[in-house]
């Protein structure tokens, strides 16, 4: 029973950020990446969760640690398109000393570069041995930074660290089977003010999160 | 058994103390520590206890030398002190607050929470609307916390409660929330009893988030078509 008002939310929920948040994108306030903009918004025109599901089933996840030809951000923006990222078997690098920078870095742009240099494959982020760092993510996320920003606000928060959170757990959520990463998506689309422009140099996170939140709302209501 | 009940205001402990006060040879103390907000005047509490009903036969309870105030908050090395010169065995948890370790310690056995989701599976924030959108089984689970997120080993308590006859989710949460006393009682009486035996809170179930309005509202739906 409650699959069906799940799987209704979901789909309400699509049509919206497809035909409003992603249709009111102006690219032209993305500077350098507003050819990303505008491609990721006729990506997304009018595309059916159905069709946009099976384009991202090409990526399948990975079930062992993967490098490719391009860093985290490259890696996101394709991801968020649809396009392959030609991967390879890699060494993984360590989880334990990843972990313990992590969680003891108290500075956002410090988690910025750790997370971006551990995931230039973010699609690794979804093996089941990354368990921990989801959790850390997760809890940062849904803790953390919305307890900054609904104290504060928005301009609190270090937001290109939370936006590469966000298109982490959006990974998560196409890929995976636990609610609690599609939710947290879920929440920040009705946190995050619908005019919010992020600043930085890569404002173009919050139109990947985007993009790919879409691609876990068409698997999810897919499946 | 020595209890005290930990509060920031004398109304919420009012339930409690007397379903408590049905445990024979338990004796209770009502906890009355600054609100973490920082109201906490006592003539504020009295002004509640009028405005209640009963109020007036609670306010014995304030003659009669059954609540301990604490000017400073539950972690200050002062209130610390104080608590453990009251050698109390259990406390329960009816605050708004998360405990340090010092706090909990200062109990012989720990603080008791009698928490609306059923563990280890749910812990965290919403547990009730998540078992409820999940298609999981609703319930109150008493344990001891740790200074964690619902992490605490010790369960004395857990049971499902049935909630299908309830038309919301706020009308399923005050039900869960109406439960506490009596099953504060229940715990306090099995801590007490012989044999009595822990289940483990094993850490194996997830850490739940709030809940999104969307989800909420599928939750909702959910319950009205129990």
């Amino acid at each position: 029973m409650s699959e069906d008002f799940i799987v209704t939310a979901l789909k309400d929920r699509f049509d919206e950020l497809l035909n409003t948040r992603i249709a009111g994108l102006a690219p032209e306030r993305f500077g350098p990446a507003s050819d990303f903009v505008a491609e990721a918004k006729h990506h997304l025109i009018e595309v059916s969760p159905t069709a946009l599901s099976r384009s991202f089933a090409k990526m399948t996840a990975p079930v062992r640690w993967m490098e490719g030809n391009f860093d985290c951000l490259a890696s996101l923006r394709r991801l968020s398109l649809g396009e392959p990222l030609d991967l390879r078997s890699g060494t993984v690098p360590s989880l334990s000393t990843f972990l313990l920078d992590v969680s003891s870095s108290h500075d956002p742009g410090a988690s910025f570069q750790l997370l971006s240099g551990r995931y230039h494959c973010p699609l690794n982020f979804t093996l089941p041995a990354e368990d921990g760092v989801r959790e850390w993510v997760l809890t940062r996320v849904m803790v953390h930074e919305r307890a900054l920003i609904e104290k504060k606000s928005v301009q609190a928060i270090h937001a290109e660290d939370l936006l590469l959170k966000l298109n982490l757990v959006a990974l998560e959520a196409c890929a995976g089977s636990d609610l609690r990463f599609l939710d947290a998506l879920n929440y920040y689309y009705e946190l995050l003010p619908s005019a919010w422009h992020p600043p930085g140099q890569h404002d173009w996170l919050l139109v990947s999160y985007f993009c790919l939140y879409a691609r876990a709302l068409a698997a999810w209501i897919s499946r | 058994m020595r209890a005290g009940i930990l509060v920031n205001s004398l109304p919420a402990a009012l339930t409690i103390y007397d379903e408590l006060k049905r445990v024979p040879h338990c004796a209770v103390l009502v906890l009355l520590s600054p609100a973490p907000n920082g109201s906490s005047g006592l003539a504020r509490h009295l002004a509640r206890l009028f405005l209640r009903r009963g109020g007036l036969r609670s306010l014995w309870l304030v003659l009669g030398r059954k609540v301990i105030r604490f000017r400073k908050p539950l972690t200050h090395p002062k209130t610390l002190t104080r608590l453990k010169g009251l050698e109390l065995d259990v406390g329960l948890h009816k605050t708004g607050e998360i405990y340090r370790q010092s706090t909990i310690d200062a109990f012989r056995l720990g603080i008791l929470n009698p928490h609306i989701g059923m563990l280890p599976r749910f812990r965290g924030r919403n547990v009730m609307e998540w078992s409820v959108l999940k298609g999981e089984p609703v319930g109150i689970t008493v344990f001891f916390i740790d200074s964690n997120i619902d992490t605490g080993e010790r369960i004395v308590l857990s049971e499902e409660i049935d909630i299908s006859d309830c038309r919301s989710l706020s009308e399923a949460r005050q039900r869960l929330f109406n439960l506490d006393a009596v099953f504060f009682r229940r715990a306090i009486e099995l801590l007490g009893s012989e044999g009595f035996e822990y289940k483990l809170n094993d850490g194996s179930g997830h850490r739940y988030y709030v809940m999104s309005r969307l989800f909420r509202r599928a939750a909702e739906k959910t319950i009205m078509n129990f």
